[in-house]
């Protein structure tokens, strides 16, 4: 029967058919549960007539407390992007560039800390940082500060540790594409009177624009939705929406409230994805 | 679920639990004399290793055990009451309180459970909706390279700035401190301050610039005062601070002079779960002087049964304050909110 059909429905249909199962999964694990958590979220507050309501929305959004536990999320997210980024980009250059061993030993270095579990790695930031950790000694023996500084439980270091965390998320889809990358390129542009500032705009930043875009979604949705890392290094002195959603379920027993932040969460992470990818089609177009 | 929670031994023995649910028929499990029983994961390693077959061999039933923290534990109880996989839920009181009221437990008899009728006074709840098993107190850890601290008010002396952790008020020994800067704010007993919050609230609030930290999780805590980045966790309570001090951590617990609390220790009996007459068995077990025994040893509290010996040091649990936990469970949830905008 597919074999009668014009080559074009054909492939459309092969297509059609391979995809099913997979529809299928995403049908019942993914659509039908955020189905369920915006319904949830409608839900009216207890004591007030059933029906759909706005309330829990309205309580996040306009309560300083929640709008700032909002932010917190969205800060983060931006501060570890930006950060994960620029320390990132270059580091994907050197390992696409270097060789042999060289290149075996950075990518150890980048796969094997992922083998650690974030929590291993939050506890170890909280000892290095301590009053008496390797960071302080450091300062107090060049004489750059005088008494140790507090730097455990600031926003410094849940940035610096999330940033820790999330680094690989951000090098691997930019290697990626910087290792496919032709040497050549650069070496044309120059040819053609490019300066090495011009050759980087014009060739080399667009063509890795795609592993960039990659590692910005990967790296926001990863830094907006952390639960761990900002519960271990800052604890509750730093409200996120993650940790708003996990006081509302357990804690108040609030499930609209908690499925109204899931879905403010959902809505950020899908628009900074949305954003970064269109940037990136505009900076090639 | 607190990520501490989420030792491998956990996940071992969740995953296996969910295997046995789902593969075995009820019938067949109880057959096999086995059964679910959630609780604290803090509590994982000596179940595991000296109370589960301390029971398995007096009863000879195989517990699979599901560690996870008490609100956790609740969570998933609503989640599944149509079909509970849980038979036995270990959890602390002001959770009991909300699972009776939702209907997922029912009560204990003495029939099933013979040891409810040989427990310290105050240890069984609703009328044997949920019993104590153990009491571990609460007071100051400290490390004990300092000196231990005399006064609750210890915790507000300047020379400590920057060296104080309270646990949040979303772990149930959050509520101590508040309690306590109520009675040092007013003056007035326990047994009144517990309602006057308002001035608990007030003088925590002088406390917020000592602050190190407000855990939720008590391993992060905990090193921190061993390793003297700390020096004290007010509120902290035995089966947490006492377990690392006999392996070997510099800290130790003291009660201070306007006395300790006791921490609820509850067993409930899952409504509906599977295998109810073995759920009596274990619960009768954890009742029982034998287990208590050895949670004395391993877990540092009090005991419950009043045939079960109270080691030398440990406080007399009657000198313990335990709060009107219903009052607690019914007000956390305001207090969530006051203690994030006001306080932190």
């Amino acid at each position: 029967m597919i074999a009668l059909l014009p080559p074009i429905d054909r492939d459309r249909r092969v297509a059609l058919l391979l995809s099913g199962p997979a529809g299928l999964i995403l049908l019942a694990l993914f659509a039908l549960p955020l189905g369920l958590l915006f319904a949830v979220s409608l839900q009216a507050p207890p004591g007030t007539p059933p029906g759909p309501s706005l309330a829990a929305y309205e309580r996040l959004l306009t309560t300083p407390h929640h709008l700032g536990a909002v932010w917190n999320s969205v800060k983060l997210s931006l501060a570890v992007t930006v950060l994960t980024l620029l320390v990132g980009y270059p580091a994907s250059f050197a390992i696409a560039r270097a060789k042999g061993r060289w290149r075996s030993l950075m990518l150890g270095c980048l796969f094997l800390p992922l083998s650690a579990s974030v929590i291993v790695k939050a506890f170890a930031w909280t000892i290095l940082l301590r009053s008496s950790g390797i960071v302080n000694t450091v300062l107090l023996g060049l004489g750059i500060v005088d008494a140790p500084v507090r730097m455990i439980f600031t926003e410094t270091a849940l940035i610096v540790g999330a940033v820790n965390v999330f680094l690989p998320f951000m090098i691997l889809p930019v290697y990626a594409v910087v290792a496919q990358l032709d040497p050549r390129l650069s070496e044309a542009a120059a040819t053609l009177g490019a300066n090495p500032a011009a050759g980087f705009l014009k060739v080399t930043l667009p063509v890795t624009m795609p592993g960039i875009v990659a590692g910005v979604a990967l790296v926001s949705a990863l830094s907006v939705s952390a639960y761990v890392v900002p519960t271990l290094l800052i604890g509750e002195r730093y409200p996120t929406l993650a940790s708003t959603i996990a006081k509302a379920y357990l804690l108040t027993r609030e499930p609209a409230f908690g499925a109204a932040a899931g879905v403010v969460l959902l809505v950020i992470a899908v628009a900074i994805v949305v954003l970064s990818s269109r940037l990136a089609r505009e900076g090639r177009a | 679920m607190r990520p501490d929670d989420l030792s491998r031994r956990t996940l071992l023995t969740a995953g296996g639990a969910l295997a046995a649910s789902l593969a075995m028929p009820s019938i067949l499990r109880a057959q096999t004399k086995e059964i679910v029983v959630g609780g604290p994961a803090g509590a994982a390693k000596y179940f595991n290793e000296a109370v589960f077959p301390a029971i398995n061999k007096s009863l000879g039933v195989t517990i699979l055990y599901e560690g996870s923290n008490s609100l956790t534990n609740l969570q998933k109880m609503q989640a599944d009451r149509g079909a509970p996989k849980f038979s036995v839920v270990i959890m602390d009181d002001p959770v009991m309180i909300k699972a009776a009221d939702e209907g997922l437990i029912v009560p204990i008899t003495a029939k099933g459970s013979p040891n409810l009728d040989r427990l310290v006074a105050g240890a069984v709840h609703r009328d044997g909706m949920w019993a104590n098993y153990q009491r571990p107190w609460a007071g100051i850890a400290f490390n004990s390279k300092t000196p231990a601290p005399a006064s609750w008010a210890d915790l507000w002396v300047p020379a400590n700035k920057g060296r104080v952790i309270v646990p949040s008020i979303q772990n149930t020994e959050g509520f101590w401190n508040l309690l306590v800067a109520a009675h040092l704010e007013t003056g007035k007993p326990f047994a009144e301050a517990q309602y006057d919050i308002d001035a608990g609230f007030k003088k925590l609030k002088s406390l917020v610039p000592s602050l190190l930290n407000v855990y939720t999780n008590a391993p992060q805590a905990m090193n921190l005062l061993e390793q003297g980045e700390a020096s004290m966790i007010g509120g902290q309570f035995s089966a947490y601070t006492l377990t690392r001090k006999a392996e070997g951590a510099p800290v130790d617990l003291a009660v201070p002079k306007e006395g300790g609390f006791a921490m609820p220790s509850g067993i409930a009996k899952v409504k509906g779960g599977p295998a109810p007459d073995l759920a009596d068995a274990v619960i009768d077990a954890f009742l029982g002087p034998a287990v208590q025994e050895i949670l004395v040893e391993k877990a540092v509290v009090a005991p419950t049964n009043t045939a079960t010996p109270r080691p030398a040091g440990f406080p007399d649990p009657a000198t313990l304050f335990a709060p009107d936990w219903a009052f607690v469970a019914r007000e956390r949830g305001k207090w969530a909110e006051r203690w994030t905008t006001e306080l932190l």
